[in-house]
């Protein structure tokens, strides 16, 4: 049961957000493919823009369609409200430039997705927000690295290229007693293997893209504020707490309290910067959602029993998965992912660099991409791609090695999955000799 | 703004301007376990339309300090003297469902000053299960998903929500958990005198009600809109959570009555 729906998940995947429509009747959602609605008269649609009534004012900031999917995320996730972006990328922005001004600082995990990387260490540092990285689960580390301006805690539920689960009841301790929010982006385990919010995370972040959409047809992100962060005894966060010229002077904590975050993001973010769903992506990601939970089981089976057949195989050198007993933090996964730790994988062969280029190409089922999360299984050799041009002292700094395939496990047969790397792996063989 | 009630900080939303006790003044009273903010979508419209807006945190409640008060008759009495303190001249009380029953009590005492009185989803007696309150005692959060399972109608059960991206249930709960929910239930529960007290009211009453409303069920705030003479409002698809759920057409219903009685 969530903490903003009595229904259980799998009701809420299917539900929540929607009713039939009075019009029509319509049973799925419809996408409300317009970029702005006509205001009853002049006094209501001042009233909309001064926040004294809900409702839709233009498609940057609200939509319908969109609406559904972020009451259903909310719902699913147990928040009390969310913003659907138009990347996941975007998500986190919006998040850190709301708890974030010019001056402020953040801790995040060093063990995260490139581009979220490339967002703290530069982007933000051109608008004068520091972050600091550390080892997340290293109690010490993280708190020596809170500072008199840290805002906030950022990582990942599931690290990306590492796959070590980040101990959330341990570190958002830590943030709380240092009165900041523990933001976490759960993409890779979603609200159907772990709700962060029950762990003691106040934000999470979602690349919608990836499992929640499933189909790899939408790009979008969400931000899922728990409501339970206290922004006023805090007192950190002069965004959510002190008045808002924009908008009359409002104090979003007072006005809003649980929602607050929401709030200011939708008011702000969305409207200044204007990195809106589209309406269509939305219909697209809530097909996904349907199936959410009946895909993700399909999706750890694979990955597992994929993890343990490749632990196996001669010229395969080392197999990662957060639910294998050789993964640093095996512990920590059991404890918060009791479903699975999520789908993706990540091995080495024989043969360095050479052998990972050749499995990758022997692969026919398997697609080689840049993506995550797919109904269908995804493969990548990093030191053929994304870091190739680095060398392999840099490659293992930055959490890769010259072998290392990394998998997003799929749904479909784990039989037919197993016979495509069977292939992969006769290429590595051949490479080897 | 905060205010001083009986040596305890006091906050008062006052929609979003700046209070003017001179300004005829909308009064919003909330409910069980609940704060100023479940009149979010209802006071800012009159802030900003010629009224000054009194929505207070009850005592002990989110961010008013001070102990939380025990009987309706006290709440009223403080109400009394929180609206002495601001100085308001001329009062439009409205009370959701408890704060109800506190405005009723708050309303023999404010003579003149009183110029209409709005029930929102309420009754003139509001008695809660001896479960709930036992649980209210133990775990305010579960009590507050007991009441809130009870509370919301089937729309917002089914995560619809008046403002995009919000999730009302959400929202009510993370309230409701932090706030003296038992002893709210219990005052509820021990106040007798609400028949009494409405049947000496003489100005003009709006009832505004939920179709769905299992809490304070439709009949019973029928009831008490007999009793009370008053103008009555129904509103479908909508339970006891009224300002939450149906937001637009509770601020229609309250501004149109407001207004009417304003002239």
């Amino acid at each position: 049961m969530g903490k903003s729906s009595f229904f259980d998940l799998d009701t809420i995947a299917l539900h929540s957000g929607h009713v039939p429509d009075a019009a029509h009747g319509c049973r799925a959602v419809p996408i409300y493919q317009t970029t702005s609605y006509v205001f009853e008269n002049v006094d209501e649609a001042a009233a909309l823009f001064n926040i004294e009534k809900g409702g839709h004012i233009y498609s940057r900031m609200t939509n319908p369609t969109v609406a559904v999917l972020e009451q259903r995320l909310a719902a699913l996730e147990g928040g009390t409200g969310a913003i659907c972006t138009a990347s996941g990328m975007s998500a986190l922005f919006v998040t850190f430039m709301t708890l974030c001004s010019a001056g402020d600082h953040i801790v995040s995990a060093s063990q995260i997705y490139g581009s979220t990387i490339t967002l703290l260490k530069y982007t933000l540092k051109r608008f004068n927000i520091d972050c600091t990285f550390v080892s997340i689960n290293d109690e010490s580390a993280l708190k020596s690295a809170i500072q008199k301006n840290t805002k906030l805690v950022f990582c990942e539920s599931i690290g990306n290229p590492g796959l070590e689960v980040s101990d959330l009841p341990k570190i958002s301790r830590v943030a709380h007693s240092h009165n900041i929010p523990l933001v976490v982006d759960a993409t890779f385990a979603t609200p159907s293997l772990c709700r962060p919010l029950e762990f003691g995370v106040d934000v999470v972040v979602h690349s919608a893209t990836k499992w929640i959409g499933g189909h790899g047809v939408a790009i979008g992100g969400v931000v899922i504020d728990g409501g339970e962060f206290d922004w006023g005894a805090s007192g950190l966060h002069p965004t959510l707490t002190e008045p808002y010229e924009p908008f009359h002077g409002i104090n979003f904590w007072e006005e809003f309290g649980p929602s607050a975050l929401t709030m200011r993001i939708r008011a702000e973010s969305m409207r200044d910067f204007g990195p809106a769903m589209s309406p269509h992506s939305a219909f697209l990601l809530l097909q996904g959602i349907e199936t959410l939970s009946l895909r993700m089981k399909q999706h750890v089976q694979n990955a597992i029993k994929l993890s343990k057949w490749l632990l196996e195989q001669p010229c395969v050198t080392w197999v990662n998965h957060p639910d294998l007993p050789e993964n640093s933090t095996y512990k920590i996964a059991k404890r918060l992912f009791p479903k699975g730790a999520g789908s993706m994988l990540c091995f080495g062969v024989k043969g360095g660099r050479k052998g990972g280029a050749a499995f990758i190409d022997a692969l026919k089922l398997s697609s080689n991409l840049a993506n995550v999360g797919d109904s269908r299984t995804l493969v990548l050799h990093p030191a053929s791609t994304t870091h190739s041009r680095l060398d392999d002292a840099a490659m293992r700094a930055a959490g890769s090695s010259p072998d290392l395939i990394r998998v997003s496990a799929g749904i479909e047969s784990i039989t037919d999955i197993i016979n495509d790397f069977k292939a992969g792996l006769k290429a590595v063989e051949k490479a080897a000799s | 703004m905060n205010i001083v009630v009986n040596a305890h900080n006091t906050f008062v939303a006052t929609g979003g301007c700046t209070f003017d006790p001179k300004k005829p003044t909308v009064v919003f009273v909330h409910g069980s376990g609940l704060d100023h903010r479940s009149w979010a979508l209802q006071s800012r419209w009159f802030a900003f339309h010629g009224f000054s807006v009194f929505a207070p945190d009850l005592p002990g409640h989110s961010l008013s300090e001070g102990e939380p008060i025990k009987s309706i008759e006290d709440m009223g009495k403080w109400l009394v003297k929180a609206l002495k303190v601001a100085g308001c001249e001329s009062i439009h009380l409205v009370g959701h469902s408890q704060g109800f029953l506190v405005a009723l009590e708050a309303a023999s005492s404010l003579g003149t000053k009183l110029k209409t009185l709005t029930a929102v989803a309420s009754a003139s007696s509001i008695p809660v299960n001896e479960a709930l309150v036992e649980a209210a005692k133990k775990s305010p959060a579960d009590a507050a998903d007991m009441l809130l399972k009870w509370g919301f109608g089937s729309q917002s059960q089914s995560g619809v929500s008046a403002v995009p991206g919000m999730q009302p249930i959400g929202i009510g709960r993370q309230i409701m958990s932090s706030n003296p929910l038992a002893i709210d239930l219990i005052a509820c529960t021990r106040y007798k005198n609400g028949i009494k007290r409405a049947r000496n009211i003489q100005i003009p009453s709006n009832v505004i009600l939920a179709t769905e409303d299992k809490n304070t069920p439709h009949r019973f705030g029928l009831e008490l809109a007999d009793i009370l003479n008053a103008k009555t409002t129904s509103i479908d698809n909508a339970g006891h959570m009224l300002p939450m759920e149906s937001p637009k057409k509770s601020l229609d219903a309250i501004k149109s009555f407001i207004l009417k009685n304003s002239e």
